[in-house]
C-alpha cells in the first residue's frame, strides 16, 4: 500500500491532493449555507446574517491558525517545504475588478467557489453562471493576450 | 434542492479549520478563481495568456481543486431529506430575475461573467480575497473584499427594491 503511494509521481499526487480539497471545500460551502441563494439576499438586505458570522469566524479562526504556523515554520505535507504564505500583490484594475464582481456577485447571489457546488447539488442556475464565468475569465485571457501583442516590438512579429 | 445547512458558528469553524488545512497539506493559500484560468486554457489552446504565468502547468492542483467542488456539493446535497434532482429554483430571486428560463438564464450568464472577469482583473475572488487574504491581514485583499461587499450589498438593494 505504502509502495505504491510512494511510486505515484508527486504530480500526480499533488493534484490528488487538490481534488480532496475542492470536495471538503465545496462540501463545507454547502452546509455552511453559502450555496443557498437566500442568504446571500438576506445578508445584504439585514435580514439574517449566517453567511457574515460564517465568513467572520472563518477568518477569525484562519487568522489564528496562519499566525501559529508561521511561528512554527510549519512545512506543507505535499511538498515537504515550508508553507508559503504569499499574499496577493495590489495589481491594476483591482477596485475596477472587485467592483464588476460585487455587481456579479448581486446578480447570481453566488461567487466563483460556489458555483461548482451548486451544480453537484443539482442547481441549474449554477451551470449558466458557470457558462457566464467560463465566458469572463476567457474574456479577460484575450484581452491580457491582445495587450501582450500589442506591448512586443514590431520586429519580432 | 435543499440543503441541510449547519448553524453559522459551526459553518465558520468548517470553513477556518479548512483554509488552515489546506496551507498545511498544499503549502500555499486556498483559492477558487484561478483555477477557471485553467479550466479556460484547456478548451482554448489558442489564448496566449493561459500558456504563460500562473497557468504554465494547465494541469495542477488547481484545477483538480475546480474539478473537486461539485463533487462536494454534490456529496452535501445527498445528505438532504429528499432525492437529489435539478431545479431551477432561486428562492427570493425568483420574484425579481426575468420570468422566462431563458431570460433567467442570460441574467445568470450576464453575471457569472462579471464575475469571472472582475475575479482575474481583481487578482482573486471572495475566497482568495476576502477569506484567505483577510486570515493574513493583506492590505490589498482587505481592500478588495471590502469592494466586494459594499458593490454587492447595492447591487442587492437596487435589485429587492428597498
Amino acid at each position: 500500500m505504502l509502495a505504491t503511494v510512494k511510486s505515484i509521481s508527486p504530480k500526480a499526487r499533488n493534484n490528488f491532493f487538490g481534488l480532496l480539497m475542492g470536495v471538503a471545500f465545496g462540501f463545507f460551502m454547502s452546509h455552511a449555507g453559502a450555496t443557498t441563494y437566500d442568504f446571500h439576499a438576506k445578508m445584504f438586505l439585514f435580514e439574517d446574517f449566517q453567511l457574515m458570522i460564517v465568513i467572520g469566524v472563518a477568518v477569525m479562526v484562519a487568522m489564528v491558525g496562519v499566525s501559529i504556523m508561521k511561528r512554527f515554520h510549519v512545512t506543507a505535507i505535499a511538498t515537504g517545504e515550508e508553507v508559503d504564505f504569499v499574499k496577493k500583490p495590489y495589481q491594476k484594475g483591482l477596485m475596477v475588478g472587485a467592483l464588476l464582481f460585487g455587481i456579479g456577485w448581486g446578480m447570481t447571489a453566488s461567487c466563483p467557489g460556489t458555483i461548482p457546488a451548486m451544480m453537484g447539488e443539482g442547481k441549474v442556475a449554477g451551470i449558466f453562471a458557470f457558462l457566464g464565468l467560463l465566458v469572463g475569465t476567457t474574456a479577460y485571457g484575450i484581452l491580457q493576450s491582445f495587450i501582450q501583442l500589442q506591448n512586443q516590438p514590431p520586429t519580432s512579429r | 434542492m435543499e440543503v441541510i445547512v449547519w448553524s453559522a458558528w459551526v459553518g465558520g469553524l468548517a470553513m477556518g479549520m479548512f483554509v488552515i488545512f489546506h496551507f498545511w497539506l498544499m503549502g500555499k493559500p486556498a483559492g477558487c478563481s484561478t483555477g477557471y484560468g485553467n479550466f479556460c486554457g484547456l478548451l482554448c489552446k489558442n489564448i496566449a495568456y493561459f500558456r504563460t504565468g500562473d497557468y504554465k502547468t494547465i494541469n495542477n492542483s488547481k484545477l483538480w481543486f475546480l474539478l473537486g467542488i461539485p463533487l462536494g456539493g454534490f456529496l452535501s446535497a445527498l445528505q438532504s431529506p429528499e432525492a437529489w434532482h435539478f431545479t431551477f429554483n432561486m428562492g427570493m430571486y425568483d420574484a425579481i430575475l426575468p420570468q422566462s428560463d431563458a431570460g433567467k438564464a442570460i441574467w445568470l450568464i450576464f453575471g457569472g461573467a462579471l464575475l469571472g472577469f472582475g475575479a482575474r482583473l481583481a487578482g482573486a475572488c471572495t475566497t482568495g480575497h476576502a477569506l484567505v487574504g483577510g486570515a493574513m491581514l493583506n492590505p490589498p485583499s482587505l481592500l478588495a473584499g471590502g469592494i466586494f461587499f459594499m458593490s454587492a450589498f447595492l447591487t442587492t438593494q437596487l435589485l429587492f427594491g428597498t
